[in-house]
Order: C-alpha cells, then structure tokens, then sequence
C-alpha cells in the first residue's frame, strides 16, 4: 500500500482554480413541494420514497439565515440524509421579509406562523402530531410556541438553541449595553439589516476569516472538504434581515430580560412556562459554540418537566457541528434516533 | 518554513488574539461608546428619513411608512383569511365525524 502524498497549498490553490469554473456550490436541492405559502413564508415538505416513521419531523430554522443550512447539497444534507430513512420532513422557509414586514411581531411569526406550520404537518402526515426541530434562533421560537401551545407536538428537539440569555456571552453583554437602543436601530432601518447583525457575528470571533482562509489553503485539495466549504460559505453569505418588531422583543424581552427563564414571556397572549413542557426534549449544544455557548442551550432540559429528556453535548462549532462530515457519523446518528424511538402512530383520516 | 509549521504559528496567533479580542470586546469601556455611536447614527438616519417623510405627505402623497403599513394589513388580512378557513375544515371535519341524529 502506498501513502498519499503530502499535499501543499499549492495543490489548494489549483484545487480552487479547477472549481472556479463550477460556480457556486449547490444548495438546497432534496426534492420537494411547498404544503403551504402565506406572506413570505413557506412550509417545504420532503416525502421519502417509502416512509418508515409515521410521524413527520418540522424543522424550524433561525430568522437571520436560511432554511438550506440543513440541505446544503448532496451527501452534506441533514434533510436528503433523514429523508432517505424513511422519515417525512417539513421545513420551514422564512423567505425574505419586505419592507412591510417591519410591523410582523414575535406573535405573528412565532405564534401565528410557526402554528400554522405545526398544525399543517400534522395533518399532512397524518400523525397528527409533528416532531419539531428548531435550530439556533428558530430553537428559541420553537421552545416557547411548544411550551405555549403543545397541541400537535409530539416531541422537542432544540439545536443549539439560546435559552438562558444570561449565559449568551458577547451578544448579551452587546445587547445589554445601556447606549444600545434596540427602538433607535428599528426605527432607523425597519427590518434590522443583515450587514448590522452580520458585523455582530463577526464581532463575536473576529479572526475568523483569517482562519477560514488558512483552512482553505490547508485543505482545499480536498475535493469534498472544498464543496462542504463553499456550500457553508454560500449559505453563510445568504443572510436575511430580522423583522423590526420582532427584533425589538428578542432583545428586550430575552436578550434583556432572559423571560424564557425568569418568566414573563407570552405567545399569542399564552404564556410560555418551560416547566409546562410535557413532551419528550433532546438539547443539543456544542463544546466550542461561540455563537450559543452550551451554557445558554443547556438550561432547558433542567427547566421543562418531560421525563423523557436528556441533552447530547458534543465537539464543533455552531454550524460545523451540525453541517460537516462529522455531523453526518455523529449528530445526525443520535437524532434520527430521538425520532425514531417515538415513531407514533398514523390516525385514522 | 514548512507550511506545518507556519501553521502552528498562525494557530497559537490565532488563539492569543482572538482571546485577547474578546476580552477587549467584553470590556464596557468598548461596548458602551461602540453602541453609543451606532446609536447616534441610526438617530441621525431616523431624522433625516423623517424630513424627507414630511416633505412628501405635505403634498398629500402617501410616504413610504404608509405604503409599509397598508401592505401589512393586507398581509394580516390574507392570515386572518387562512386561520378562518381552518377553523371551518375543522368545524367540517368535526361535524362529519359527529355520529348521525346528534
């Protein structure tokens, strides 16, 4: 057996000029229809070739980013992956709010929206009930609309989602700040921009591009570790801007006033309570997330009162962990698992 | 130098400063007056995207706020359509599966 070669940046370099010509790296591409469209969102439906899990997963992805983080091209698809074990899935696409959108409160999206998408994948499944995903921001939305509405749920499953606000690092202690008027910047802009909230994640490690070029030079021979790069990459460059009002109540209600653990916090005029949370919850947080520390996720499982719950910490970074090569051996695994040990089972229509 | 070990320099680099970063980031002596100038700036664009609103409604013409507005109700409008429509496939639904003579 003989050894691979040692590779060298240069092999990188032309490794990239090679793919220059390719364009950009596929996204978002595991077939599917869209279950339901209202204003700018919309709910994506994945339908296995034979499904061998009764109940549908949603999955509720961040505000601030789009829904392709979890299809981000063949073989580095959670969604094409889960798919492709008999599982329906739905995803929620929150599209690109307009100018308008500006007015759309935490109760629109987080209540009435993410509602309409829990009840649409229950029935479509024919379940009745959904497994629910949220990831990053859209874990938050989705914690407190289960522990306001638990009808049609059938279990939680928060991926790196802030939950202690208290614990959130660098953006609390931003947010906090007494200059930082929150009403000033929504009044300026309407919808927050992407560049503002952008300029905070790289506030947040700001050597990183640095690394990311390294990195690049390092590995880019690679062909499968270049594509992975340039579909996170794509994805990371595609931002949404953030609703005003909603934006106001993330920071002043949870950033600044961490409700979802001290109480206070309303849905659609329900409270949120974590401790009315019945239904089994996984928390997921990640050992070098600089975006969710593992302190800011890990408090829900202490908080709801499931008897079916546990948190899975893992190494990785708040995407790296859940999109890489080693999300698909590692975390992908015990998800499918969580869903697959609470398969339910279809009603009668 | 090897590039192995030109990445073991840029490695030990990269972690002294972005601690060190994140310490200077964390210091309120920083945050307050970066947010005290976003702030400022931000007010500043609210003042002048207010005269020029002025301006406009002053001859009578709808301003952007107002546009912005409208298209929101509408947007509410179309929800509030859709939760009606489930609420009837529920009552349907409901009543379809009552037993016959209640």
């Amino acid at each position: 057996m003989t050894a691979t070669p040692k590779k060298s940046p240069l092999d990188s370099l032309a490794a990239l000029l090679r793919r220059a010509p390719k364009g950009p790296a596929v996204v978002g591409v595991t077939p599917h229809t869209v279950a339901w469209s209202e204003n700018k969102w919309r709910l994506l439906r994945f339908t296995p070739t034979v499904k061998r899990h009764a109940r549908p997963i949603l999955f509720v992805p961040s505000l601030i980013n789009r829904w392709y983080v979890l299809d981000l091209g063949p073989g580095r698809s959670l969604i094409e992956w889960l798919v492709a074990q008999g599982h329906e899935v739905f995803c929620i696409d929150w599209g690109t709010p307009g100018a308008e959108d500006r007015y759309l409160t935490w109760d629109d999206i987080g209540g009435r929206y993410l509602g309409r998408a829990v009840r649409v994948a229950s029935r479509l499944g024919g379940t009745g009930d959904v497994h629910v995903l949220g990831y990053c921001l859209g874990g938050t939305l989705a914690t407190a609309y289960v522990a306001a509405f638990p009808e049609h749920v059938a279990s939680l499953l928060a991926l790196a989602a802030p939950i202690d606000f208290d614990q959130a690092g660098i953006m609390a202690l931003w947010t906090r700040t007494p200059a930082f008027d929150v009403g000033a910047i929504v009044d300026a802009f309407g919808n927050v921009p992407w560049q503002l909230m952008q300029a905070s994640f790289q506030m947040l490690k700001p050597t990183m591009a640095a690394s990311k070029v390294v990195g690049v030079l390092d590995r880019a021979w690679d062909d499968e570790f270049l594509e992975s790069f340039l579909a996170t990459e794509r994805w990371g460059g595609d931002n949404v801007s953030f609703p005003g009002a909603t934006y106001t109540r993330y920071i002043e209600a949870l950033y600044r006033g961490n409700q979802l653990v001290r109480g206070g916090f309303s849905v659609c005029g329900r409270p949120v309570d974590l401790a009315a949370i019945r239904c089994p919850v996984m928390a997921v947080a990640f050992e070098d997330d600089h975006i969710v520390p593992i302190a800011s996720a890990a408090p829900l499982i202490e908080r709801v009162a499931s008897r079916d719950k546990y948190l899975l910490g893992m190494r990785g970074g708040h995407v790296g962990a859940v999109v890489s090569r080693k999300a698909a051996d590692r975390l992908w695994p015990s998800l499918a698992k969580f869903w697959a040990e609470r398969p339910g089972t279809p009603t009668a229509s | 130098m090897s590039w192995d070990t030109w990445k073991q320099g840029f490695s030990a680099w990269e972690k002294s400063t972005s601690s060190y970063v994140e310490k200077m980031l964390s210091n309120p002596g920083v945050l307050g007056p970066a947010a005290a100038l976003l702030t400022a700036v931000v007010k500043t664009k609210t003042a002048s995207d207010r005269a020029m609103s002025a301006w406009w409604s002053m001859w009578g013409l709808p301003t952007r706020n107002d546009q912005e507005r409208s298209l929101h109700k509408l947007n509410q409008l179309e929800s509030r359509l859709a939760d009606l429509e489930e609420q009837l496939a529920a009552t349907r639904t409901a009543a379809r599966t009552q037993p016959e003579g209640r």
